[in-house]
Formats: structure tokens, sequence, C-alpha cells
């Protein structure tokens, strides 16, 4: 039952792909010189560590916001639940378009924080905030934030409350009793979400471009550039080292994520 | 001082849950009002109250048809991925899968790559078997897009089951596929129906795809994108604000009429 | 709530409508496809040149939209060599790198333009100029220094006698010249100094000035009208057809013509098209009917050079195209070969610039 994905892939993905990506090292003989632009220019570099530490500081804000509202949806009675994540889900009727206005008009220099800052004194001129990383974090986790709080929450609805009071009974302290039987078992969840919430951002560009600052330069942005010029092959470059990056990351979290669990559950006092 | 704890430890974490709604839900309070002005760009606070850019979605055959084929297409990518997808999970968690680590690295490579690179590479396989143009083949993309983030959670929720109720169905002489189906999907429900719900919205954000593969057809994120080429109109505003004032209705409605077969059935 | 079963069966019909939405029927030789920009735009074009067009010579055009990856999908169409489009929209930019790929057919000038009525810049080889559009300097008046007026690019740069926060575009192309401008080069000599490293030196120095006090690099264009709507930027560079739309709608806000860069749209025929006449016709029609032009030209202010057009047209529209004399004198034609030429290692730069 495997394979219906993977005749999709197939078709759909890696058939498709397959030329593209070779154009990276055959363009049109073998060549190494488009790896090597990636790798001797600083501008590229620059970029995907910037890439990565955004895309690693939005998963991280995510995966600890998400956390108490997906633990707090799981304690409901069901049908509370659904209305739950219901709200979660309306966001996403938004266009990422309008979304980003409605930043405009929020953190703006006439904008409603700032107004509300200047009615009450706390400042005589205009804060910046739009046009800054703050304001690209704001609203990349406004965007990512509701796959978070709802892969976390579909992991963590499968866990058996009942450990949880059977661990009180055994004589487990309140705060020890989530720590060493639902955190762990949480913890997948959490870390599932951030790993897409990861690798989504790694892919953002529109949102940073909007409502970021001159530096908010996202990787995805100069793939972009390089495809409007048609230049395949160093587009391609470009977004193989891009995917290695990110894989190479969440390898990472995962082995991360095993070690704090086993840290969890086992360690501590008895 | 006990109770007052109490109430503290209840009261907290529904302020939190509630606070994080409200910066998820807070384009809503710029997004419906700019909607309900008659300004030809977008504007805040707005004046010039009217009904100006709801007129002109529904005037437009194309505003509409752009939001059906969006329904269309993120329905059945939604539903492929859904159904393929938690396939690809039961056996990727329960059988024993020669490199499975690479397997699901593989399955979950389309979120890290350019969808550029998708979009072009199955336009010219379309182009090719003259299947460009066509809704079916963009659901197709879709799904294919989507397969991985139902995979991921599908995949997160099935390693918390408690497999021991399945066992026991076993045992009592179920099949296999009986087995799952009342024991087992139940409890896997509410991650299937999340992912469903993503994978619906994985496609019915999708522009970049649709454009490559979508020619005479318009899909709603090509049509919000293409008004880009003049200015911003609230026309988007309406249509975010109708989308959402439609599946709330819904939502209430449907809530209402449960409630309602509940109280009927504690007659 | 729907019960599965009705929700199996509304997404199975969902499939199977899906399913009947099939492509286009093979066109016939009465039948053509032109590939433009979608949305607002299309619908414009269809109303003043794809009806009339079909009413006058019984053409029928049809119309896919597409934006900004239109070449992507030109290219794949022409390396798979089955073209879907006769004739397509190129935009200023895209012409120079289609050239160089070798994706259009050169165009009959016997057939669109056999008496020559057309200016040279508008009949390239491979294209017709079909609208001019410039990024201009856009000045929000009521922002102004009391009494001052902004009138070039100097005074953009002058951040002392204009303070107020200020926009531009986040790419190199056209910034470049703007820069040069403002440190005194005279307009027919831009692309001269911008062809030796000194010259772009001599750019980017001009630009760390203004880097401090450039609030938004702005990437689409409705992006500068909003900053200039909402008063978040003062001064920015748009389009020219964006600002005379936002003025009209009551923001108090004015084009500078002089030091602008002009650009023009081509429409071009894709390497291979099935029905090379057709298109020819519908470039004529497009390019050359100077009542179709003004009537397009009420909806969208980017004119392109048909004979007479000005003939006619209402003077208070005409003093606001940016082929209209006066304008057209006071700009720059930008050169988008210069620009295909030296994005690549410019682009780089400019993003290591922005970095810093």
């Amino acid at each position: 039952m495997l394979w219906p994905a993977l005749v999709m892939l197939v078709a759909f993905f890696l058939l498709p792909t397959l030329d593209i990506v070779r154009s990276s090292v055959f363009d049109p003989d073998l060549t190494g010189r488009h790896f090597e632009r990636v790798f001797t220019r600083a501008i590229y570099l620059d970029v995907f560590w910037r890439t990565i530490r955004v895309s690693l500081i939005v998963a991280a804000v995510c995966a600890v916001v998400a956390y108490p509202v997906a633990y707090y949806i799981v304690q409901r009675p069901r049908r509370r639940q659904f209305l739950f994540l219901f709200l979660v889900f309306v966001p996403l009727w938004m266009s990422v378009l309008i979304r980003s206005y409605a930043w405009m008009v929020v953190l703006g220099r006439e904008g409603l924080v700032n107004a509300a800052l200047m009615g009450l004194g706390l400042t005589d001129a205009p804060v910046k905030m739009l046009f800054t990383t703050g304001a690209v974090y704001v609203a990349m986790v406004q965007i990512l934030l509701p796959i978070q709080i709802v892969t976390c929450y579909s992991a963590m609805s499968e866990i058996d409350l009942d450990l949880m009071r059977a661990a009180r009974v055994l004589g487990a302290g309140p705060w020890q009793a989530v720590r060493r039987v639902f955190l762990p078992l949480s913890l997948d969840g959490t870390i599932t979400g951030a790993i897409i919430v990861f690798m989504l951002s790694m892919g953002f560009f529109i949102t940073p471009a909007l409502v970021g600052g001159r530096r908010d330069l996202m990787l995805a942005n100069l793939i972009e550039l390089q495809v409007n010029q048609l230049n395949w092959g160093f587009a391609a470059a470009i977004a193989l080292v891009l995917m290695a990056g990110t894989v190479a990351c969440v390898a990472a979290i995962k082995w991360l994520s095993r070690r704090l669990v086993r840290a969890l559950s086992g360690g501590g006092a008895p | 001082m006990r109770k007052g704890m109490g109430k503290l430890s209840r009261f907290l974490p529904a302020a939190y849950f509630w606070l994080v709604i409200l910066y998820l839900l807070f384009p809503i309070v710029i997004v419906l009002p700019i909607s309900f002005s008659n300004n030809p760009f977008l504007r805040f606070p707005p004046s010039n109250f009217g009904v100006l850019w709801y007129e002109t979605y529904f005037s437009d055959p194309v505003w509409v048809a752009a939001t059906v084929l969006s329904f269309k297409v993120a329905l059945t990518a939604s539903l492929l991925a859904t159904v393929i997808g938690t396939m690809a999970v039961l056996v990727l968690e329960r059988r024993q899968v020669p490199l499975k680590a690479a397997v699901t690295y593989f399955i979950t490579s389309p979120i890290i790559i350019p969808h550029i690179f998708i979009a072009l590479g199955v336009f010219i396989l379309a182009v090719r078997l003259g299947l460009e143009d066509n809704a079916l083949t963009l659901a197709g993309a879709h799904a294919t897009i989507a397969i991985p983030f139902v995979v991921l959670i599908v995949g997160a929720a099935h390693r918390q089951l408690d497999p021991t109720f399945e066992r026991a169905a076993r045992v009592l002489g179920a099949g296999p596929v009986r087995a799952f189906f009342s024991a087992a999907f139940p409890s896997l429900l509410p991650g299937i129906a999340a992912a469903a719900v993503f994978a619906f919205f994985v496609s019915f954000d999708e522009l970049i795809i649709a454009e490559f593969l979508m020619g005479e057809q318009e899909t709603l994120p090509m049509r919000i994108w293409a008004d880009l080429r003049l200015e911003l109109r609230p026309t988007i505003a309406a249509v975010s604000s109708l989308l959402i004032t439609i599946t709330t209705l819904g939502m209430a409605l449907s809530e209402i009429l449960r409630r309602r077969g509940a109280n009927l059935n504690d007659d | 709530m729907l019960s599965k079963r009705q929700f199996l069966s509304a997404a199975l019909g969902a499939v199977i409508l899906a399913g009947t939405a099939n492509g286009p029927g093979r066109a016939d030789d009465k039948t053509m496809t032109i590939s433009g920009s979608g949305g607002a735009v299309a619908e414009i074009a269809q109303k003043v040149y794809l009806g009339p067009m079909q009413e006058e010579t019984g053409i029928t055009v049809k119309r896919v939209g597409t934006e900004a990856k239109r070449m992507a999908q030109l290219e794949a169409m022409v390396r798979s060599g089955k073209v879907l489009w006769d004739a397509m929209e190129v935009s200023a930019s895209d012409y120079p790198i289609g050239v160089k790929k070798g994706l259009f057919e050169p165009i009959d000038y016997s057939i669109v333009d056999p008496d020559h009525k057309l200016p040279d810049s508008a009949r390239k080889k491979y294209g017709v100029g079909a609208a001019a559009f410039s990024l201009v300097l856009a000045v929000r008046t009521d922002k102004l220094p009391a009494g001052k007026q902004m009138t070039s690019w100097a005074d953009f740069w002058d951040v002392k006698a204009f303070p107020g926060p200020r926009a531009l575009r986040n790419r190199p192309q056209d910034n470049l010249e703007f820069a040069l401008l403002a440190d005194g080069v005279a307009p027919g000599d831009l692309y001269k100094v911008l062809a030796t490293p000194a010259g772009i030196d001599r750019a980017f120095n001009k630009l760390d000035q203004i880097k401090p006090h450039i609030t938004a690099w702005w990437k689409a264009g409705s992006q500068a009208v909003q900053l200039l709507s909402d008063g978040e930027v003062f001064y920015s560079t748009s389009y020219n057809g964006r600002i005379t739309k936002l003025a009209a709608s009551g923001v108090p806000t004015e084009i500078v013509w002089n030091g602008g860069a002009l650009h023009l749209s081509l429409v071009g025929i894709p390497k291979g098209a099935g029905h090379v006449d057709l298109a020819h016709q519908y470039i004529r029609y497009r390019a050359m009917n100077p009542a179709r032009m003004r009537e397009y030209i009420k909806l969208l202010p980017y004119p392109g050079f048909a004979p007479g057009l000005y003939d006619g047209l209402d003077p208070q529209v005409a003093r606001t195209l940016p082929t209209y004399p006066d304008n057209l004198n006071a700009q720059f034609a930008a050169n988008e070969e210069y620009w295909a030429d030296h994005i690549d290692a410019i682009q780089e730069r400019w993003d290591e610039w922005l970095l810093r």
C-alpha cells in the first residue's frame, strides 16, 4: 500500500524534476561551475546561513507557543476540540497577500501600534517595526502556527490520559507525571510539527520580501531571481544546497529530540 | 489559597489559549472592515462604507469560476493525498520496510524542493502528453505536494496509537482490515482529519504550479496575484471575508443542528 | 455535520467534476491562443482588443493567463517542440533573454507595419512595441516641506532639503541609472558610464548615500502604491499608471517625469507557433489601431505607438501618459539589452550591498 504514494511521487515529482536537477552539473557538459559559484560568492552562503537561522527560530517559536495551545485543546471535550481546531484553521482562508497588508496596517509608521504608543505618550516619534526582521518573525509565525498546533494536537490526542492518572496514583506529583509520562509521549508530535514548520520556512520568500527589511533575504529569493533569468542550472544548484541544508538540519533536530526524550523519561529524581 | 490557585491554574491556560487565537485571527479585524469600504485601494481605517467589492466579486464570473475551480482542485487533491498518505503511513509504521529512513525522506522531499521546479517539470510532461490546462493534472500535482504533510501528521499520530485494541480485535476474530477500521481508525481520525484539512489548504493556496498547469481557467490564487499587476484592490479582502464568514456560518449551523438532534434524542 | 458517506460522495463528485474539465480543443485556422497577464488586465484586453477583433476579422483569440513565469513556460514549450501559444506579451526585461535563447519568431513588418509608421524603438526584430510604461519618482505632495517641489533625482537624494522616509524598488535595474542621474551624469551618457566597472562603482557609491534613508525596498508594484497611500513613505519610485490611479482616488500624489525610466512591453511570437499568420494579424491589430488603443488607455494608462494615437485623445489624459512628448523628453529610455548582459554580476553585488 506504499506504492500509490511512490507512484504519485515518481510521476509528479521525481521524473519531472530530474532534468532540472541534472542541469546543475550537466549544463550541457559535466561542469562544477554552478556549485563553485554558490560556494565562492559570499552572498549565497551568507543568505544560506541567514535562511537556516530564521527557519530555526521560527520553528522553535512555533513549537514553544503551540505546545500549551495543543495541550489546552486536547483536554477539552471532543466537540469543543473540533470547534477550537476550526478556529485555528480560520486564518488559512486569508491570502498571504492580505495578511501581510494587515501587518502593514498594524506595524506601520502610522499604524495601530504606533498610534497607541504615541497616544499613551510612550514615544514621541513612530517606532520602526515594519520592514524589520522582527516583523518577518511575527508574520511567519502567524502563518505557520496553525500547522504546528494541529500536528502537535493530533499526536497528543492519541496519548492515553489514563497513563498520567496512573502515574499520579503511583505517587508521582502532577509536574512529575507530566514530565515523565506526557512530555516524552507528546514530544514526537511537537518535533514533527517543528520539522514541518522548519522545512516550510526554508522555502519562504514572499512574506519576508513584503514585510522584511533589506537584509531579510532568503535563499528562495535568490533561486527566484535565477529562474527569472532562465538560469536553470544555477538555480538548481542553489536549490540543491538548500535541500542539503534542510535535510542536515532535520536529521540534527531528530537526533537531538531522541536524546531529549531519553533524558526526560530516564534521568532526574526517581 | 488553594482555591485561588485552582482558579488561577484554570484561568491562565484559557487566557493563554485565547491570546494565541487572537493573534492568529487578528488580520480579520483589519480585513473585514476593509472589505466593506468602497475605496479603490486597500486603506485602513476604511471610509466610504458599502458593498462595492462584494458586488465586484459576484458580478464577475471569472472571480466566481476561480473560486469554484480552487475548491474542486483542493477537495480532489486533499482526498487523494489523505488516502494515499495514510496508506503509506500504515506501511511505514507497521511493516519492515527496507531503507525506511530513505523512503521517508523521499516521500517528504516535495516540501523542500522549490515549487517552481515541480511546476516546470510537470508542465513539460503535461505538454508532451497533452494534459495541460487540465484540472485533474493540477489536482494530482497538488496531491503530491500535500502527501508529505499527511505522512508526517498521521505518522506522528500513529506512533502514539495504543496497539492493544487492534490486537484484541484480531484475537476476537476480526480480519486485519476490520480490526483496523473498528479499533485503530477511530483514534487516528483526528490526525487524519487535520491532515486532510491541511492538505486542502496546501492546494487552495498554491500559486506557482497552478500558473504553469492552468491556462484559460484560473484558480483563486492566480486571480488574486494577477491583480497585483494593477493594484491591491479590496476584492481580495472581500474574498477572504466571504470564505471565513461562510465556513464559520457552516460550522455554527452544523453545531446548532447537532445540538438540536442531541436534544431530540434525549426526549 | 456531513455523514462520512455524504462527505465521500461529495469528494468523489469533485473528482469526477474535475475530470470533465478538459484541456482546450485543438485550434482550427481561425482560432489562436495568446499568453498574457491574467486577472483584470485580461478582462480589459478581452473587452478592448479580442472581442472587437473577433467581430471585425472573425479570428477567435483564446487568452491564457500567465504572470511572472511566462518565459519559463515558453522555454519549456520551445524545448519540447509543442508550442501552445501563437502570440504572447513580452515584458521589457524578458525580451533580450528570449532573444538570446532563441525563443521568438522574427516579425514580418510587411504585414504588421508596411508603411513604416512605428518608431524604430518599437520595431524590434522579434517583437513589436505595444505598451510603454515608466518607473518614475512619485511624491506625496502633502508631505513636502512647505513651498518646495521635488523635481529631480538630485532632490530625492537631498535628505536635508527633503526629509522623510523613502522607498526604492529592490533590484539594481533603473536604480543604478537613477543614482548616476543624481550624481550629474547626462541621460544620454548613462549606459556609456555603466559599461565601465568604474561607472558601476560610481552608481553604488551614490546609492551608499541614500541607503540609510530608504525605509522600504519594495518588491511588487502594488506595494509602492500602498506605501505611499499609507504614508509609510513620502517619496518612492513607482509605475506611472498606478500613481495616476492613486492620485485619482484622492491621495495627493504627483509624478516627477524628469529622470523617469521609460520601458516598452512588446508582443511577440513564440518560436514554432502554430499560427504565425494569425499572430501577425493580431499584433497588427494590437499595435497599429489607434481607436482601440485610446480605449485601452482609458482603462490602463500604458500607451503604444499606434499612428495618430494622440489625435482625438483628451489632453487631460494625454498629459498623464509616458509617451506624451513633454514626458517622453524628460525621461531616458531604459536599455534592456545592457541589463540582460550584466544582470548576473550586478545582481550579486546588489544583494551583497543590501546585506551590508
